[in-house]
């Protein structure tokens, strides 16, 4: 497993570090069970609805630092909707390729912005919270990547069935039981629907 | 920046020590020999071999007849795990193991359960040691094999294998005892027969010996199934040939290692106790794993660094040319944080942030001073930016 020399000068010297004092927006996302987490800070120009300045907190390895560093870069000096179109596919490219088993720290770094910047939205009035539901489930699933091949869960058909009733999560899952992922997989879900309020439960099933 | 590097991961392997790699030379070239009989070339082989076979024999108190050569420890450890199952199942098929124990004793344990043998799994206390009595406990009339790693991989702890033997010689029925001796060999004096067991693996290039040989103790009159069939050239147990090279600097690693061990562990010990009083001086919120003292082999320290991760600070450290272990998940390639922290206790996060730092006699305190400078600005690096860190250093309210 390599990285490559982009990722390691990121990691090295990364870029917009730092806790940001009165930050007009911020979001922390990932947990330090799973063994990351990231906070990101925004500065938002209230009348241009740019991105003034952001910078981040890293607790994890190499490439969640690198990561967090290039969204950052990315993301400065864009407007918001520009930036809501920022995904962890541009970081990777970006960072010129992530092995397969760090491919989900980048959709952390890119999660955490995407949150910094919904937080602001609901902030200003700018957008409503948006009602839970299936489909949010569903984005979720789409944010957790099969550490073998680096890609998400959703677009690789591991998903067979997704419900939501009484705050209760039902997932079908469609790995088998000698992958070595599945319990690493299952741990993820469950980290990322147990922030919402509205999840009571989460129900999980292998074949 | 040193231009040598600082290697700390002892415990994955050693560098080959200068006098090894001479005594092998000869081997390679015009001594290239296999034993033999009545020939010249074969019974210079021979003659060789059995003052190897004495070497190292000595260094564990057994006799040289009870020396098996192996292609490593892990070879060994499946020649007496295997071996002393195949010949003794009829007594039973109940095996004792702990979680903490090298991988090597771990999936064999798993291999068996798989092949419908019984597997007790004891569970450490806080340091790592596992109980005598815990042993006791787990005895049943089918036991018939209880392994363990004399000196833990990760943590260093010193397991009570004295005790273990008590517990299994006033059992009612005979119980085989196998031991991993690969952090243990060279780091303290092992007497087999002391120790009681039946069999025990080492390696050399845990010596500074080379890589691709090691050796299995088993005590004389014990029965193991033969797992590799083939020709005896060197060895019953490992048939087909074995690098008479590596052999002759395996035997020269133990002179070197054996002829003072005393003097070797004492040296250890007192590096081992530097590193660990200046981590402890210079790295604020850091914890050892482990026991302190005594319990706890000489060359091995680890410790965890809170609210910052250990793939990230291995890497800078690698980035000054000092190279260490960390047991945090990002580092694993199955995401999975250690084994044997989590199974004494800890949590995701001491996991994550734990650094191993096994020496050798090559390590010097320079080499110790200088990587506790570098971790530590490293590491208020790192906190610097992580915001596990950050919430911690908000004031309470």
């Amino acid at each position: 497993m390599q990285y490559s020399q982009k990722v390691l000068d990121h990691f090295m010297h990364p870029h917009n570090v730092g806790k940001m004092e009165n930050p007009d927006a911020s979001a922390t996302e990932g947990s330090p069970a799973c063994g990351d987490q990231v906070t990101v800070y925004l500065k938002v120009d209230e009348e241009k609805k740019t991105i003034e300045d952001v910078s981040f907190l890293s607790y994890g390895c190499a490439s969640n630092i690198a990561t967090a560093s290039i969204i950052t870069d990315l993301a400065k000096g864009k407007t918001l909707d520009e930036a809501k179109k920022i995904t962890w596919k541009d970081a990777m490219e970006a960072l010129d390729g992530l092995p397969p088993v760090k491919v989900h720290c980048s959709v952390l770094a890119a999660d955490t912005l995407q949150t910094a910047i919904s937080n602001y939205e609901i902030a200003h009035g700018l957008k409503e919270v948006p009602n839970f539901g299936k489909e949010t489930i569903v984005e979720e699933l789409k944010k957790i990547i099969y550490p073998q091949v680096g890609e998400d869960i959703v677009s690789l058909k591991m998903v067979k069935y997704v419900g939501f009733t009484d705050g209760e999560v039902l997932i079908d899952m469609n790995m088998m039981s000698f992958d070595q992922w599945r319990e690493n997989v299952a741990d993820e879900i469950r980290e990322h629907l147990a922030k919402y309020p509205e999840v009571k439960k989460i129900q999980i099933n292998f074949p | 920046m040193n231009h040598k590097k600082i290697y700390l991961d002892n415990c994955v392997t050693t560098p080959t020590a200068p006098e090894v790699v001479e005594a092998m030379r000869p081997y390679f070239t015009d001594q290239f020999w296999f034993p033999g009989t009545f020939i010249s070339t074969g019974e210079a082989t021979n003659a060789a071999l059995a003052e190897f076979r004495g070497t190292i024999a000595r260094s564990l108190n057994a006799a040289a007849d009870e020396i098996h050569f192996t292609s490593g420890g892990t070879l060994a450890n499946n020649i007496a795990i295997k071996g002393l199952l195949g010949a003794n199942s009829v007594a039973g098929k109940h095996i004792i193991v702990s979680v903490v124990d090298y991988p090597d004793l771990l999936t064999n344990a798993a291999y068996f359960e798989k092949l419908g043998f019984a597997v007790t799994y004891l569970e450490p206390d806080a340091e790592g040691f596992v109980s005598a009595d815990k042993l006791k406990a787990a005895l049943r009339p089918d036991t018939v094999l209880f392994m363990t790693t004399i000196v833990n991989h990760v943590v260093g702890t010193i397991q009570p294998v004295k005790e273990y033997n008590a517990v299994l010689k006033n059992a009612d029925y005979k119980i085989w005892f196998h031991a991993d001796a690969g952090q243990a060999y060279g780091k303290m004096p092992l007497d087999v027969n002391a120790l009681g067991v039946d069999t025990l693996s080492v390696s050399a290039h845990k010596i500074h010996g080379p890589q691709g040989i090691g050796a299995l103790y088993v005590k004389k009159g014990t029965k193991l199934t033969q797992l590799i069939h083939g020709v005896n050239r060197v060895d019953p147990l490992q048939t087909g040939g074995i690098s008479i090279a590596l052999l002759a600097g395996f035997a020269k690693a133990v002179e070197l290692t054996f002829a003072d061990l005393e003097a070797q562990t004492r040296y250890l010990r007192e590096m081992s106790d530097h590193l660990l009083e200046r981590l402890e001086a210079s790295i604020p919120d850091i914890e050892l794993n482990g026991p302190r003292g005594e319990g706890r082999a000489c060359h091995n320290i680890n410790v965890s660094i809170a609210y910052i991760e250990g793939e990230a600070i291995t890497m800078m450290l690698d980035q000054h040319g000092i190279i260490v272990a960390t047991g945090s998940a990002c580092a694993s390639q199955g995401l999975k944080p250690n084994y044997v922290l989590m199974a004494m206790g800890k949590n995701h996060v001491q996991s994550h942030g734990s650094m191993k730092f096994t020496l050798s006699r090559y390590t010097t305190r320079e080499d110790i001073d200088f990587t506790v400078t570098k971790l530590a600005d490293i590491a208020a690096a790192l906190r610097e930016r992580s915001p596990l860190y950050q919430a911690k250093s908000k004031p309470e309210r």
